[in-house]
């Protein structure tokens, strides 16, 4: 009994001596971000624990947009959330139609096509940017808002197809020929049979690419330069063009725009975890 | 209600050919089981007549209409899985009414047929559940369920009920036997199980190495097999098969096997003196003998199963299975005269396994 206590109290102090580091590593940008977004100008680098005055002015000048660097905050806002929310939903399309034909209907060179998709990974997406560019030059599309949710569908795609195939490869096919025996056509099977199982991981792929292009910067840099077309975080970026920044503003903003994320991440948590399909066959 | 026929049926997975040439006919309202060895094609014969397999070459036809080009939803089918695949996402009265909702039926009357069904498979309590809040037997029980909504002409198992454990499988098999019986659907079922095929076929179809063994009801099948492999398949034990040369003389006739031992048969057998056989004996047609002068046989196991007890013995260089009824005073290592019922005795060609007449 105390044998097993002791071992029971050894695992969690090496779970511990793991967990804490990992959480200081973690929480520790995180507490730098709210002690500047909380301090008064001027004291944000005087090397205090906690500000004298914790102070939300900083939130107020942004929202207030009362800063030349934050003059479009609400405009670059909404346009991180739409290209975001574009780029998470077209890419959700794409790859989980993909998966339904490379994986149930079992197209003809449909694997190739995939491993084909995934092999661009070798290539870092920041050696596509300026090719991306051209291209999307080429197409009329630069400092258009298309420019950047198709190039982030473009960099999302491979990888949601991948793990919504090996997601669907896990359906077993009885169902889908217990679908077809029961008269259903394959669109019938995609929307009826398939969706409704698939959704767990339809979410996590779908709250993957989100989270991509709203935390891309070297891509929105470079295809969306105007002021008014941009994501904010971009604009977050050009805090530091000056010599002057405003550390307390900058760090307001960058709180805010974790915010999103964190709180989708939240939401959406349960989905990430599957199980859905428990009793659908005897395994 | 529905004939099915199948015509010179062959398929292939790329080069391999698994189903070689095979055609027979199921009568209306037939309770036909395919049964035979892992691999023997016959899971295969049955997705192909459900159109999940395309056909390689030959006709399967249903009430005599060729169906190897229609698709599965239009051959009017069911189909109930080995793995039930039930659709997880959906509950029980939603399963069963899924076909005819694609069909787009009247709501009203898929709900009556889904209850009727329910009804039938003692569902009734289930309907709101979903599968993962059921047993093995009830999930088995609603794919059933979902077949039967559809009201098909041909009912289709695949090895249904390979997953249910010892006990509920024989309670499942006398259920679908009875659901069959008030159903009178035409039913192919599939099954590695000699016993469930005995016992809920009305003709068996043997099959090995993607061809039919023998075709008959599962009387004739145990009675007359035709070869051997039908003769060792169906039956449990498996019949007592010894090589030896068949002899005649003094107007008797035996099968002399290694070791000196003598085989006792009816004079009346066809066959000449000194050729080779197969002689091929059931368990149950063994008995102890009173007469010292039938075939010994060393007692290697003994082991009772109450009413009956089933002996492990050794004759010559042979073991053999004896099934005797009530509980004979047998010790292993001690040597007991084996009876044999002359009558029920399988001759066959050894290099072949045909029977001989």
């Amino acid at each position: 009994m105390s044998t097993l206590t002791l071992k029971k109290a050894s695992t969690e102090a090496k779970l511990l001596l793991i967990g804490i580091p990992v959480a200081i590593w973690t929480l520790l940008p995180i507490y730098h971000l709210t002690l500047f977004a909380i301090s008064p100008r001027g004291q944000a680098v005087s090397g205090k624990l906690w500000p004298d005055r914790p102070t939300l002015d900083n939130f107020a000048v942004v929202f207030h947009q009362e800063h030349h660097y934050l003059g479009h905050f609400w405009l670059q806002l909404w346009n991180s959330v739409l290209i975001a929310v574009a780029a998470g939903a077209i890419t959700l399309f794409v790859a989980t139609a993909a998966a339904f034909a490379i994986s149930r209907l079992r197209v003809k060179g449909g694997r190739t096509i995939m491993n084909l998709a995934l092999f661009t990974y070798f290539i870092p997406a920041a050696f596509l940017a300026v090719p991306m560019y051209k291209t999307m030059g080429n197409y009329g599309l630069l400092n258009s808002q298309w420019a950047l949710i198709l190039a982030m569908v473009t960099i999302a795609t491979p990888y949601a197809i991948w793990v919504l195939k090996q997601a669907s490869d896990k359906l077993p096919i009885e169902l889908d020929e217990a679908a077809r025996i029961d008269g259903a056509t394959p669109l019938q099977l995609f929307r009826l049979v398939y969706l409704p199982l698939m959704l767990p991981s339809m979410v996590a792929v779908g709250t993957y690419a989100l989270l991509l292009a709203w935390n891309e910067y070297l891509y929105a840099f470079l295809l969306l330069s105007d002021d008014r077309s941009t994501t904010l975080g971009v604009a977050l970026g050009s805090f530091l063009a000056a010599d002057d920044s405003p550390w307390e503003l900058l760090m307001a903003t960058g709180l805010l725009y974790a915010l999103p994320p964190a709180a989708i991440y939240y939401a959406f948590k349960r989905y990430m975890v599957g199980g859905l399909t428990a009793g659908a066959v005897k395994s | 209600m529905a004939t099915v026929s199948f015509r010179d049926v062959e398929k292939s997975f790329g080069s391999t050919k698994v189903i070689h040439g095979i055609g027979f006919d199921i009568a209306d309202g037939e309770f036909t089981v395919l049964v035979g060895p892992s691999g023997c094609g016959k899971s295969t014969l049955l997705r192909m007549l459900a159109g999940l397999e395309e056909i390689s070459g030959g006709t399967i036809a249903i009430d005599g209409h060729v169906v190897n080009d229609v698709e599965s939803k239009d051959r009017d089918i069911a189909m109930v899985f080995q793995s039930y695949a039930l659709y997880p996402h959906m509950t029980v009265a939603d399963n069963m009414g899924f076909s005819l909702k694609l069909r787009k039926a009247d709501p009203m009357l898929t709900k009556e047929r889904v209850a009727h069904a329910a009804k039938i498979l003692n569902l009734g309590p289930y309907l709101g559940r979903f599968p993962r809040e059921l047993s093995g037997g009830q999930r088995q029980r609603v794919a059933m369920g979902r077949a039967i909504v559809r009201d098909p002409k041909v009912f289709l198992f695949d090895e249904p009920l390979s997953n249910l454990d010892a006990k509920l499988r024989v309670a499942m098999r006398a259920e679908i036997k009875a659901l069959h019986q008030r159903l009178k659907t035409t039913t192919v079922y599939v099954t590695h199980d000699q016993v469930e095929a005995m016992t809920m076929a009305d003709r068996i179809v043997v099959m090995q190495d993607g061809r039919i063994e023998q075709i008959g009801t599962p009387l004739e099948l145990y009675d007359h097999p035709v070869n051997l492999f039908v003769a060792q398949f169906i039956g449990s034990p498996a019949m007592n098969v010894v090589t030896g040369m068949l002899r005649r003389g003094g107007g008797q006739a035996w099968v002399e096997a290694d070791g000196g031992v003598r085989w006792p048969l009816a004079a009346t057998v066809a066959g000449n003196d000194g050729q080779a056989v197969a002689y091929g004996v059931r368990p149950s047609d063994l008995g102890v003998a009173a007469d010292e002068r039938a075939v010994p046989a060393e007692v290697i196991v003994v082991e009772p199963t109450g009413a009956e007890t089933e002996l492990l013995v050794r004759v010559g260089k042979s073991e053999i299975v004896v099934v005797v009824h009530g509980r004979p005073r047998a010790e292993p290592g001690a040597t007991i005269p084996l009876a044999v019922d002359q009558a029920a005795v399988h001759l066959f060609d050894p290099t072949n396994g045909a029977a001989l007449a």
